[in-house]
């Protein structure tokens, strides 16, 4: 007997796997419209070179740079007001949606169904699904409404973030909660402690290092989100670039590009630095299950919250939140007026047919951008985390040669992720291949590449060289390694990471149209420009719909992916 | 000669100053030779072992395998040296996630081309799946084909290890400790294992803490101490003084593995 029935079977579902993975990749290919002949088109490539001329010299004029120097000012303003407002928003929603303090778990059973618990329990569900609403809408769309509501400027800017990370950020929390160790919440609840004291001193303790790394985390993905707020008018770099390319400035581009390069990487290097400083990390891709404990003394800690404090007060008032006039008694009406003016939405059948077309052109976008990406993030991220032979210090030139491969893929692959992909499209891909769902793909599968290319150098150096050392015993080499080696070790992680960031591309893929990208985008932005609200009603409704339903398919994979690596799992 | 030694040393560079692994080490294996290495906690008995099998380089001295010098080998001719050594290691060193059987290929890869071991991965040859359940067979773990090697206890684990060995079909076997945390019986099935391949004019080198077992199974014994060969002597000669002499004395301080990164959160925006 050669094969077994049960690899026989594992082998005949992959291959189902495998061949509608390629269907849905082919039929992808074709609503995205991928034209692989645009990017050989002589005319566009002349384009591409007269831009990159133009980049040279870059504009250093006393005068553009104090605009540059403004807007990113701006933009890290938006960014920061943003977090803070955010954490307004994602901590007591967080709290309520907590499912072990209010819904299910050993803490609530036994107990009465008491009519205040049935509320709280409403209150705890409404409360995720508030949540997961908030997330499900990309940054974009909620800058379009509140620049309905307080007009263009930072200010709308700061609303956008704090919403849409609000609610991720407060998700986020939710879980980390959920997951903490069950055991003291029930030694606590045994000494007749309430709820919020079980929180206070059971969850809050357990849940604290992995949440504030989420917090600095989130805050390094606000800055970039605020990077591209400037495009639907709120000002700060994005608006600068995306004005410098309309009036064929490129000498400006490359100094705003080095700004907005130099403040992402500013913010990861403190971001960084806070939070080995308060010792807060979590493994990538599990949420609270290692937790370190180690807080620097109170009183350092109380200097640092009084200077974040200071900061962000100070950033408020530059992003104008104080001004009068700002929230007028009319902001309120305006906002209401827009939503009132949604309902009923449009929902006859000739409206529903036009969004069709879009809605499946956003999804093969999202498909064909993630598949790019990972394509591209493999090829970086393998060579990032090509491992040292063990005793390769000895030879010193391979030893450098190999050091600096990695180092040159790492610089690559931060900086494909420090430009957000909206701004890929306005930048490069419009000159590239043209306006359409194509520059769309491609930015999304540049921008995803980088982010990928990362997770997955990171999870490949994370495979046990003791593994690698047995193989490497039998005289395999290098590349015999990441096959029989690595990729066993890693690919759930990497498949998992993949779909995760699928169900991002979906997301981001709905404002691509914005700048350019194709898909539903375009249409949202110009219903609302038009002030044609029931049909935005529509295209909100549909995003909202298309984002939930890929976000559980992502859910049941990872699940399927997690409990198989539990099972049996060594580690 | 299957190894000579020549005043073999190794020092592991570190931050707190060099560490002396092993110094001024000379001994040879001649081809079908059953050797065990003994020696206290800390001696080097592991980087000797990594010496042998080419995943170290030696940083002073000259070691030969087969006549030939390893330090001027490249990177491809170390990888050739390796696949003629079948390595068993102190803790077994399989693949958690891959199963038996595709655990016990890996003996192959150093034969594979690039292409085959891809194809293996979802399709192996029918004849390295035939020698590869052959060897399970011999271990007495064809059963347990499908199972995941982290679903495996201890002593199975080892067994895998040494089908990997069978289907590696090298010329030198070096066991690490291939008995350590085995109970005796488990012990005694595995040692025999190990002789048995021995047997068909295989050198075996073997370090064991074990001394009574280094003695009754080996005929000869060389002894390591704090890096340097304390003896090297034929099993029968070795007195019990002289054992004693050997394990008294403080142990060194184990070497210090390289520091585990932390690691940041996911970047996902």
């Amino acid at each position: 007997m050669i094969r077994s029935s049960r690899v026989e079977l594992r082998r005949a579902a992959v291959a189902a796997l495998a061949l509608a993975a390629v269907a849905a990749v082919i039929a992808s290919a074709v609503v995205a419209e991928v034209r692989p002949s645009r990017l050989l088109d002589p005319e566009n490539h002349a384009a591409v070179r007269a831009l990159v001329r133009g980049l040279f010299p870059p504009d250093l004029s006393p005068s553009f740079v104090r605009v540059a120097a403004a807007a990113t000012l701006r933009t890290a303003v938006i960014a920061v007001v943003g977090t803070a407002l955010s954490l307004a928003i994602a901590v007591p929603l967080g709290i309520l949606g907590t499912a072990t303090l209010f819904r299910r778990g050993p803490l609530t059973e036994g107990e009465r169904r008491t009519p205040s618990a049935l509320v709280l329990a409403t209150a705890s569900a409404a409360a995720r699904a508030a949540l997961g609403f908030l997330r499900a809408m990309p940054d974009l769309v909620w800058a379009l409404f509140f620049v309905v509501g307080v007009g263009l400027g930072p200010v709308a800017g700061v609303l956008a973030v704090a919403v849409s990370y609000g609610g991720v950020l407060g998700h986020v929390l939710a879980e980390l909660f959920d997951t903490v160790d069950p055991r003291p919440l029930e030694a606590l609840r045994s000494t007749g402690a309430t709820r919020l004291q079980i929180f206070v001193f059971g969850i809050w303790p357990q849940a604290l290092p992995s949440a504030v790394a989420y917090v600095l985390y989130s805050f390094e993905c606000c800055v970039r989100a605020a990077t591209v707020l400037g495009l639907v008018g709120a000002g700060g770099i994005g608006y600068e670039l995306a004005l410098s390319m309309r009036l064929f400035e490129y000498g400006q581009i490359l100094t705003l590009i080095a700004a907005l390069l130099a403040l992402v990487w500013l913010t990861d290097a403190a971001s960084g630095v806070l939070r080995r400083l308060l010792r807060a990390n979590v493994p990538a891709g599990v949420l609270g299950h290692r937790r370190l404990r180690a807080v620097p003394p109170r009183a350092s800690r109380a200097t640092a919250a009084a200077a974040v404090a200071a900061v962000v007060i100070a950033c408020a008032a530059a992003a104008g939140l104080f001004d009068r006039g700002v929230l007028d008694a009319d902001a309120p009406r305006r906002m209401a007026g827009f939503v009132r003016g949604m309902f009923p939405p449009d929902l006859s059948p000739a409206y529903l047919a036009t969004v069709v077309a879009p809605a499946l052109q956003t999804l093969g976008t999202s498909v064909i951008g993630t598949v790019l990406g990972a394509i591209l993030g493999a090829i970086l991220g393998v060579a990032a985390a090509a491992p040292h032979a063990e005793d390769d210090r000895a030879r010193r030139a391979a030893w450098l040669l190999r050091q600096a491969l990695r180092r040159g893929c790492r610089f690559v692959l931060s900086l494909l992720r420090a430009v957000p992909e909206v701004l890929w499209v306005v930048l490069v891909f419009l000159v590239l291949v043209g306006l359409g769902p194509f520059a769309g793909t491609l930015a999304l599968g540049v921008h995803t590449g980088g982010v990928l290319g990362k997770l997955y150098a990171d999870t490949l150096e994370e495979v046990s060289p003791l593994v690698l050392r047995g193989l490497r015993a039998t005289g395999a080499g290098p590349l015999h390694l990441l096959v029989w080696g690595a990729w066993p070790e890693a690919r759930r992680m990497l498949i998992s990471y993949t779909v995760l960031r699928w169900e991002m591309n979906v997301r981001t893929s709905t404002v691509l149209g914005i700048a350019g990208g194709g898909g539903i985008g375009i249409a949202l932005y110009n219903a609302v420009q038009l002030g044609f609200y029931p049909q935005a009603a529509t295209l909100i409704g549909v995003i909202y719909l298309m984002v939930a339903a890929t976000g559980r398919l992502g859910d049941a994979v990872r699940r399927r992916l997690e409990s198989a690596s539990l099972h049996g799992g060594r580690r | 000669m299957i190894y000579r030694l020549d005043a073999v040393g190794k020092v592991y560079p570190s931050r707190r100053g060099d560490v002396t692994s092993l110094a001024q080490v000379s001994f040879e294996v001649a081809a079908g030779e059953r050797v065990a290495v003994i020696g206290p906690s800390g001696s080097g008995k592991t980087t000797l072992f990594r010496l042998l099998n080419a995943t170290l380089r030696p940083s002073s001295g000259v070691l030969r395998f087969h006549g030939r010098d390893v330090a001027s080998q490249s990177p491809r001719e170390a990888r050739a040296m390796r696949r003629r050594i079948g390595t068993i290691h102190q803790q077994s060193l399989l693949v958690p996630s891959l199963t038996v059987l595709e655990n016990t290929l890996c003996g192959a890869l150093g034969r594979w081309s690039l292409l085959r071991a891809l194809r293996s991965t979802f399709a192996p040859v029918r004849a390295d799946v035939e020698r590869a359940l052959a060897a399970l067979e011999r271990v007495g773990l064809a059963d347990k084909r499908d199972a995941r090697a982290d679903e495996l206890s201890g002593g199975q684990q080892q067994r895998v290890a040494i089908a990997r060995i069978v289907m590696q079909d090298p010329e030198v076997i070096l066991a690490d400790e291939p008995l350590a945390s085995l109970d005796p019986a488990l012990a005694d099935a595995i040692a025999a294992l190990l002789l048995g391949l021995a047997g068909a004019g295989r050198t075996l080198v073997c370090t064991l803490h074990d001394t009574a077992r280094a003695l009754a199974l080996f005929p000869r014994v060389v002894a390591l101490r704090a890096g340097h060969v304390a003896f090297d002597a034929a099993s029968e000669a070795v007195s019990p003084a002289v054992l004693d002499e050997l394990y008294r004395g403080a142990p060194l301080a184990a070497a210090a593995l390289p520091p585990t990164r932390s690691r940041d959160p996911v970047v996902a925006c």
